[in-house]
C-alpha cells in the first residue's frame, strides 16, 4: 500500500469521524454506567495495560476541561485531541483549495522521525510512558 | 545486464516482490547499466514473512508499520491501541503486500 494524498486524506478522515463517534459512545455509556468499556485487546489478552490504554479516558476528561487530570490518565490523549482537532479542517481546506499541504506535511514528518536522534528519545518517551501506566494500574 | 546475473538477483529477491512485478523488474534489469549492480545487491530488503510474525506479535503497538518504514501509519497505530484491534487485524493480511510494495519503492530508484 504505497501511500498518495487522496489515500492518506481518506484513511485520516474515517479515523477522525470513527473516533468522534467513539467519543461520544463512550461519553454516553459512562453517563449510565459507571465503568467504561475496554476493547483493548492487549489489556484483555495479557492484564497488562498497552502504551495507549486510557487515552479515551484522557480525551473525555479534556472534553470536561480536566487538563491535569487528562495528563494524568494518559498524555498520549492530549496528541489524539490535537489530531483529531486539527485533520478534519486540514483536509477540509486542502480540499476546497484542491492542495496537498497535509500530505507534505506528513512526509515530513516521517522523514523527520525517521531520523535517529528523533527516534530514539521519542521511543524512550513512549516505553516510560509504558511503564507509568503499568504502575498507574489503568 | 547479462541474462545470469539478473536471473540469480530474480531467484534470490523473487520473495521480495510482488509476483506481478517480476516480470516488469526482469525487462528493467536487463537493460540496466552493469555499473549499477554493485548498488543494487547492496539495497535492505524487508522479508514479508518477518514483518508478518512481527505483525501478529506486536502489531498493535504498531511495530510492524514501523519497520517497513511507514512511520505516520505506525503512529496512528500505537496511538489507537491498533486502531481498537481492528486495524491491528486487518494488518495481518495487509502487512505482506505493504511490504512488498516498500521493496519494490527501495529498488524502484535503482531501475530507472
Amino acid at each position: 500500500m504505497t501511500i498518495n494524498r487522496n489515500k492518506l486524506y481518506s484513511i485520516l478522515f474515517i479515523a477522525c469521524i470513527a473516533g468522534y463517534i467513539w467519543l461520544y459512545y463512550s461519553i454516553k455509556i459512562n453517563l449510565t454506567e459507571t465503568n467504561s468499556v475496554e476493547v483493548c485487546l492487549i489489556k484483555h489478552l495479557t492484564s497488562i495495560p498497552c502504551p495507549s490504554c486510557g487515552s479515551t479516558r484522557s480525551v473525555i476528561s479534556l472534553t470536561k476541561g480536566n487538563l491535569n487530570e487528562a495528563f494524568n490518565l494518559n498524555p498520549f490523549g492530549l496528541v489524539i485531541a490535537l489530531i483529531m482537532l486539527i485533520a478534519p479542517v486540514w483536509i477540509i481546506t486542502d480540499l476546497i483549495l484542491s492542495n496537498n499541504s497535509l500530505f507534505v506535511f506528513y512526509q515530513k514528518i516521517e522523514n523527520t522521525l525517521k531520523k535517529t536522534k528523533y527516534a530514539i528519545p521519542l521511543i524512550l518517551l513512549v516505553i516510560i510512558n509504558w511503564i507509568w501506566n503499568i504502575t498507574k494500574d489503568l | 545486464m547479462e541474462a545470469q546475473k539478473v536471473d540469480m538477483f530474480i531467484m534470490s529477491n523473487g520473495k521480495f516482490f510482488e509476483g506481478h512485478q517480476m516480470n516488469m523488474i526482469r525487462e528493467r534489469l536487463l537493460a540496466l547499466d552493469d555499473s549499477k549492480w554493485a548498488m543494487l545487491s547492496t539495497v535492505q530488503l524487508k522479508d514479508p514473512t518477518t514483518s508478518l510474525i512481527i505483525s501478529i506479535l506486536a502489531g498493535g503497538l504498531g511495530i510492524d508499520r514501523f519497520m517497513i518504514g511507514d512511520t505516520g501509519l505506525g503512529i496512528g497505530k500505537l496511538l489507537t491501541c491498533g486502531g481498537l484491534g481492528v486495524w491491528s487485524i486487518i494488518d495481518w493480511f495487509m502487512i505482506q503486500k505493504a511490504t512488498r510494495e516498500k521493496n519494490m519503492q527501495k529498488i524502484q530508484q535503482f531501475l530507472y
